[in-house]
C-alpha cells in the first residue's frame, strides 16, 4: 500500500520555505486555494513569489499582509462588481513587490516551457505588445521557412504548485468538477506539487474512473482535506461565492483579522 | 417593454449585434456585458452560434446569470469542458471568430491598454494587466470590446502603454459604435439621443464617419431578451452606465 500523503493544513504550509514561487490554482474568485494562502499568512511566510494568470483575492490578501515579494500575472481583479484588488494595486504602486506583467497565454508558455522540460516555448500573438519589450522577450523566426516570426517566453517554474480541488485520495489523486482553469498545466510546470480538497475519496472510485483525474497521485507530495476551503470563493458544485464575505474583505474599516477569524478552517480546527 | 436605449442596454445590445450565424464567440473574466451580450443574443437571434465562455462553457445552458463572468455556473449544460488552454489555443490557430476582450484605453487603431495609467514603472492606477489581449487580439478573425465611460481619458489619441495590439474590430460605448474599417476605428453609429458633434467631442482620436447615422432602435426581441436576463434590473445598476 502506497503511503497516505495526508497532512493538516499548517503541516502543508510549514513544508513552504520564505522565497518560495508558488503557482496557485483557480481564477479569480473560482477555485482558488484559499485556505491555503490564508494559512501563509499565518505562519508569517515572507518574500513569496506568486505564479498565476488570473489571481484575485488571493494575491490581494497575501500583498495586504506583506508576504509577497514578486507577483507573475496575466490579469488581476477581484472580479464581479468587486473591480481592482485594492492591497495589490497599491503595493505595485509604491514598488512593495515587483510585477512581471504577462498575458496569461505568456505566462501558460512559461509553464508549458517547464512542463515539456525545455528552456522555452512559442506562444501565438504578442505581436505589437509592449509587453514583449517589456519582459525582455524574444522572438524567432521559424527555421523551417515560412516566414512568420514567433516569439519565444522563458521557461517558469515554480518551486510548488497548490491546487483546490473537490475530491482527493489519500494517495493523491485528484478530481476537479467543471473547469480545471489552469491547474493541469501549474501541477506539470512545478517542482513539487500541493493539493487541498474538499472531500477525501478511496482509491477505488479514482480506479474506477481513471480518466476523471486530473493529477495522478505520484506527483502529489501532499494532500489537506479542508471543506469549504475555496472559501470566499466558490467551489463547484459545492459552493458559490459568498458575495457579502468578499465585500466584507472589500471594505478598509474591517480589519485582516476579523477576516481571517471568520474563515471556514478556523472553525473546522475548532471542531476538532 | 422599453422604447429607446439606456446606456446600459445600448452597450448590451450592439455588443450583441456583432454576433454572426455559424460563427465560435467567446466571453471572458471580467466581462459582463460580453456574456450578456452572448447570452442575449441566444435568446433574440434565431440563426445558430457557438458560444464558449471561459468558465469552461460549450453551448451551456446556466440555470441563472451570474454576477461574475467566470462563475462556473456559466457551464451548466455544457456538454464538454473546454478549459483555459484549450480556448486560447483555439484562438491562436484561427479558430476563435469573434472574442470580446476588456480594456481601459482604445487608440484610434484599436489597440487596447489594460496595464497602466501613467509610467508603467511608476504607475499612477496599476490596472489588472495583460490577460487575454496581447495574445488574443492579435489572433482571433475579430475582437470587440467595450467602455462604459465615453470620453477623450478612455478613447485616446495615445495609449500609455500598448498591452495588446491587432486592433478591435470593433469597440460599443454608451453613445457610440465604432467599427474597423482600412485598419482604424471608423464611426457605424451613435446613440440617438447623441449626436456626431458630440461623439467627436468626447473621442480622443480623429476618425472616419462617412455613413454614420444614429443607432437603430432595440428590437422587440432584443428588449425582451435583455429584461429577461435581468428582470429585476441588477446588472443595470452594477454596471453605473451613464449617457455623460
Amino acid at each position: 500500500m502506497p503511503q497516505s500523503k495526508i497532512v493538516s493544513l499548517a503541516e502543508m504550509v510549514a513544508r513552504v520555505p520564505d522565497g518560495s514561487s508558488i503557482a496557485l490554482g483557480g481564477s479569480f474568485l473560482h477555485r482558488g486555494p484559499f485556505a491555503f494562502v490564508r494559512e501563509l499568512i499565518r505562519q508569517r511566510r515572507r518574500n513569496l513569489e506568486i505564479v498565476k494568470q488570473s489571481p484575485g483575492y488571493d494575491i490581494d490578501i497575501l500583498c495586504r499582509a506583506g508576504c509577497v515579494g514578486k507577483a507573475r500575472a496575466g490579469i488581476v481583479a477581484m472580479e464581479g462588481n468587486f473591480g481592482l484588488a485594492p492591497w495589490y494595486r497599491r503595493a505595485v504602486e509604491k514598488g512593495e513587490i515587483v510585477l512581471e506583467e504577462h498575458a496569461c497565454m505568456t505566462l501558460t508558455a512559461g509553464l508549458r516551457a517547464s512542463a515539456f522540460g525545455i528552456p522555452f516555448q512559442p506562444v501565438g500573438g504578442v505581436h505589437g505588445s509592449d509587453l514583449a519589450a517589456l519582459n525582455h522577450w524574444a522572438s524567432i523566426l521559424d527555421p523551417y521557412g515560412s516566414g512568420r516570426e514567433v516569439w519565444v517566453i522563458p521557461a517558469i517554474r515554480p518551486d510548488i504548485a497548490v491546487i483546490h480541488a473537490n475530491e482527493v485520495s489519500a494517495e493523491g489523486d485528484t478530481r476537479v468538477y467543471g473547469t480545471s482553469n489552469w491547474d493541469r498545466i501549474m501541477t506539470r510546470a512545478a517542482k513539487r506539487v500541493f493539493v487541498v480538497a474538499e472531500k477525501l475519496e478511496a482509491l477505488e472510485s479514482f480506479q474506477k474512473r481513471p480518466e476523471l483525474t486530473l493529477v495522478p497521485g505520484f506527483m502529489v507530495e501532499a494532500v489537506a482535506v479542508v471543506p469549504n476551503g475555496a472559501w470566499p470563493g466558490s467551489c463547484w458544485p459545492h459552493y458559490e461565492v459568498d458575495y457579502p464575505a468578499v465585500e466584507r474583505y472589500m471594505d478598509t474599516s474591517g480589519s485582516l483579522e476579523e477576516h481571517m477569524a471568520s474563515a471556514p478552517e478556523i472553525a473546522e480546527a475548532t471542531h476538532a | 417593454m422599453p422604447e429607446g436605449w439606456s446606456g446600459f442596454s445600448f452597450i448590451v445590445t450592439n455588443l450583441a449585434r456583432f454576433v454572426r450565424p455559424g460563427e465560435v464567440t467567446f466571453s471572458g473574466v471580467n466581462s459582463t456585458p460580453p456574456m450578456l451580450a452572448c447570452l442575449l443574443a441566444k435568446r433574440a437571434y434565431d440563426f445558430e452560434f457557438v458560444y464558449i465562455n471561459v468558465a469552461g462553457g460549450v453551448q451551456p445552458v446556466p440555470s441563472k446569470i451570474p454576477i461574475s463572468s467566470s462563475d462556473p455556473v456559466l457551464a451548466e449544460g455544457s456538454a464538454s469542458i473546454f478549459a483555459n488552454e484549450d480556448f486560447y489555443d483555439l484562438c491562436t490557430r484561427g479558430g476563435m471568430d469573434l472574442c470580446f476582450l476588456g480594456a481601459a484605453q482604445v487608440d484610434g487603431l484599436g489597440q487596447t491598454n489594460v496595464s497602466v495609467i501613467g509610467d508603467w514603472h511608476h504607475p499612477k492606477v496599476r490596472l489588472p494587466g495583460g490577460g487575454g489581449g496581447a495574445v488574443m487580439l492579435p489572433t482571433a478573425r475579430r475582437a470587440v470590446t467595450w467602455r462604459t465611460e465615453h470620453s477623450r481619458r478612455t478613447l485616446v489619441e495615445k495609449l500609455d502603454f500598448v498591452t495588446a495590439a491587432g486592433g478591435m474590430a470593433g469597440v460599443v460605448t454608451p453613445i457610440a459604435v465604432f467599427v474597423k474599417r482600412d485598419g482604424r476605428l471608423a464611426l457605424q453609429s451613435w446613440h440617438p439621443e447623441a449626436s456626431l458633434d458630440e461623439v467627436r467631442e468626447r473621442t480622443g482620436f480623429a476618425f472616419d464617419a462617412a455613413g454614420a447615422s444614429p443607432t437603430a432602435l432595440p428590437t422587440q426581441r432584443e428588449a425582451r431578451a435583455l429584461l429577461s436576463l435581468d428582470p429585476e434590473g441588477q446588472f443595470e445598476r452594477d454596471a453605473r452606465v451613464a449617457l455623460r
